[in-house]
């Protein structure tokens, strides 16, 4: 929109320049043509006065002022002041003799009657004041008719520059909105979405084929991911399924096999994690498969599946949940994250810690808080300790894959929910910030 | 089970086939084998089955997909799915879209025997039809939402009651905790704490306080309770 009008704007200012030019040539044609026309009235002037002085002069002055074409303006004068013959009653203000010759030179331009005149004023010898004098109305009037008619031509470049490129604008706009409002739908999670109907032939057609060509391509990267999640879970799974039953028929060795069942059982629960971790990924900002869910519900069951643990391990705990609190979600992915952050605390923490719960409504979000007073994140992860297979030094004994905090992430994120973990004197505080459920009724 | 009942197995890999039909002949049924998807769908319309162990990813696609032909075709068999796609979400999607339970491989012989048992006798047993529910000496009203041992009333927490009724529901058969956590909380992945046994175990000593060694665990299995003394 702003290329069109600056185009606009350039063609119209160089047109007018080109218009000045002319004008100002015209201006300097027509004065030089009052000048010389002046100048012959003088030639004439000056061969009567040769001959017989003022009263050749005064004859001459005479029989020009009779025909009045209003063109000229004579005037001569005795030297007490009174009028010998000419145009005028009295010697004009603001002009005052100067020479005594017929030359051009020294012509003044000066202002009577609302119109310009080129005027010669001379007094001759013996104190005869002349003044022969040109309007220069005709030059005016041209000049004036030329500006009118530039100034017309300028408003119709303007408004016909502002019309072409408004159309010009729109069309181009329009294509490049489709193109924008097409990547505002995929960066919401929209993948499918495409452009309707034929590509132009044109720089358009083709940039809108090369972002189809992208969206293809993103698109079945995802489907892909999608796809590999469930490749993996047959391959690897179905093995181990055969190593399990195999598992079952050894006997009178219960505690070994009884260890490596817990042992596939983390191996699978880890590489569950991994697959979804990337499957909360790929559908992150997607709201497929999200329906309303009673968050503060789905936060009381977890907690209160795992409170009994932790009271057992002797943490003093506390739970404040505000009812009724709604989010779009997945009940199943909120209450998997949730148990991560508690099993978590629990797991972290020894007799005497405090472990608590907080979820409130604050206005434009609903607050969700996990904060307990145990070791806290050791100082050599906290920057990345949502990332896969983060583990500190420090906990290398206890059971754990380093996953659970890269899913809790990806759970969060899959929610379009924020997570901080805010500055705490003791333990660990994670929040996560839901967006509220927009209510439809 | 007394009558034999029939149970139709749909599973492409013969070893895990081979592993189911071993535990449908331990529970005294019959077994029928197809490995290919509309081989069981034709096999499941064709035969009154009690019960369809259905696998997921096979040849002909996906038995998730395949239960909506299935019941169109009249079956009122309970279908098991036993399936590789073992996550969370699939689970639900799974049992959201009817199946009546959801087994992810690879399974323990005793999880799937477990399962097997609970839903041979669902619709077997009315026991939900009475609002006093009555092992012995310990009695479970249903409306007043209360446990009695020898006549002495026992508080339960709210969920403690629904998990002493899911174990009535399935009185004298092992239950697993996988099978209370699905059930009884409604969660569908592996929490990797057996959270689930302090439940238990806090149910279990309120039980036996008054009197009642209703809970017992089945080592390695999980849990069973049998308040007659008579495990099954």
């Amino acid at each position: 929109m702003r290329l069109a009008a600056l185009m606009a704007l350039a063609v119209t200012v160089l047109s007018m320049g080109a218009m000045l030019l002319q004008y100002r040539l015209v201006e300097t044609r027509m004065m030089a043509a009052q000048r010389s026309l002046l100048t012959a009235d003088l030639d004439g002037f000056a061969a009567l006065y040769d001959q017989r002085r003022i009263i050749a002069l005064r004859q001459a002055i005479d029989y020009r002022a009779a025909a009045e074409t209003g063109e000229e303006m004579l005037l001569l004068m005795d030297r007490n002041g009174a009028v010998l013959a000419g145009t005028l009653p009295g010697w004009p203000k603001g002009l005052t003799p100067e020479g005594n010759g017929f030359a051009i030179d020294g012509a003044v331009e000066f202002q009577d009657g609302g119109a310009r005149w080129l005027a010669v004023a001379r007094e001759l010898p013996g104190g005869f004041p002349l003044l022969v004098a040109r309007s220069l109305h005709p030059v005016d009037d041209t000049l004036a008719a030329l500006r009118r008619g530039m100034l017309g031509l300028l408003a119709a470049m303007l408004v016909a520059g502002g019309l072409v490129g408004w159309l010009a604008a729109r069309s181009v706009m329009g294509r490049i909105g489709r193109i924008n409002d097409l990547a505002d739908r995929v960066a919401e999670g929209e993948l499918e979405a495409r452009l309707p109907g034929d590509r132009s032939d044109d720089e358009f057609g083709l940039l809108e084929t090369h972002v189809h060509g992208m969206l293809d391509r993103i698109q079945n990267l995802n489907r892909a991911t999608h796809r590999l999640s469930d490749t993996i879970a047959h391959e690897l799974r179905t093995p181990l399924n055969r190593m399990l039953q195999k598992l079952g028929r050894i006997e009178g060795q219960e505690d070994v096999t009884a260890d490596l069942k817990a042992e596939m059982r983390q191996a699978i629960r880890m590489f569950d994690s991994l697959l979804d971790i990337s499957r909360a990924e790929a559908d992150q900002g997607t709201g497929g498969g999200l329906v309303p869910v009673d968050l503060s519900a789905v936060a009381l069951e977890v907690w209160e599946l795992y409170e009994p643990l932790a009271e057992d391990k002797g943490l003093v705990t506390e739970a404040q949940v505000q009812p009724g609190l709604r989010v779009l979600g997945d009940r199943n992915l909120i209450a998997q994250m949730l148990s991560n952050l508690i099993d978590n605390a629990i797991k972290y923490c020894s007799a005497g810690d405090r472990l608590s719960l907080l979820l409130e409504d604050t206005g434009d979000r609903h607050l969700m808080r996990v904060a307990d007073t145990g070791p806290g994140l050791p100082a050599d992860i906290k920057g990345e300790a949502f990332e896969r297979f983060v583990r500190a030094e420090r906990d290398r004994g206890i059971k754990g894959h380093g996953l659970g905090l890269a899913l809790v992430r990806a759970i969060a994120a899959r929610h379009g929910a924020r997570m901080t973990l805010p500055e705490a004197d003791i333990g660990l505080v994670l929040e996560i910030h839901w967006p509220r459920l927009q209510q439809a009724e | 089970m007394g009558m034999e009942e029939r149970i139709l197995i749909v599973e492409d890999d013969a070893d895990t086939a081979a592993a189911v039909r071993a535990e449908v002949e331990a529970l005294g049924c019959s077994a029928d084998h197809c490995d290919t998807l509309d081989a069981g769908i034709a096999a499941a319309i064709s035969t009154p089955y009690k019960v369809i162990v259905l696998d997921r990813m096979l040849p002909g696609g996906d038995g998730v997909e395949a239960m909506a032909r299935i019941r169109a075709g009249g079956s009122t068999a309970l279908i098991l799915i036993l399936s590789a796609l073992g996550r969370a979400a699939n689970r639900v999607e799974g049992l959201e879209k009817g199946a009546d339970d959801y087994l992810p491989k690879p399974f323990e012989p005793e999880e799937l025997r477990a399962r097997l048992r609970a839903l041979l006798r669902r619709g077997t047993m009315q026991v939900l039809d009475n609002d006093l529910l009555a092992f012995g000496d310990l009695e479970i009203r249903m409306k007043a939402r209360t446990v009695h041992v020898k006549r002495a009333h026992v508080a339960v927490s709210p969920k403690e009651f629904e998990l002493i009724i899911y174990f009535a529901r399935n009185a004298g058969q092992v239950v697993t905790r996988m099978q209370l956590l699905e059930n009884v909380w409604n969660l569908h992945f592996d929490p990797g704490t057996n959270v689930v046994d302090v439940h238990v175990g806090r149910l279990r000593r309120k039980l036996e306080d008054a009197g009642s060694p209703a809970i017992q665990t089945a080592r390695g299995e999980g849990y069973i309770f049998a308040p007659l003394g008579a495990a099954g």
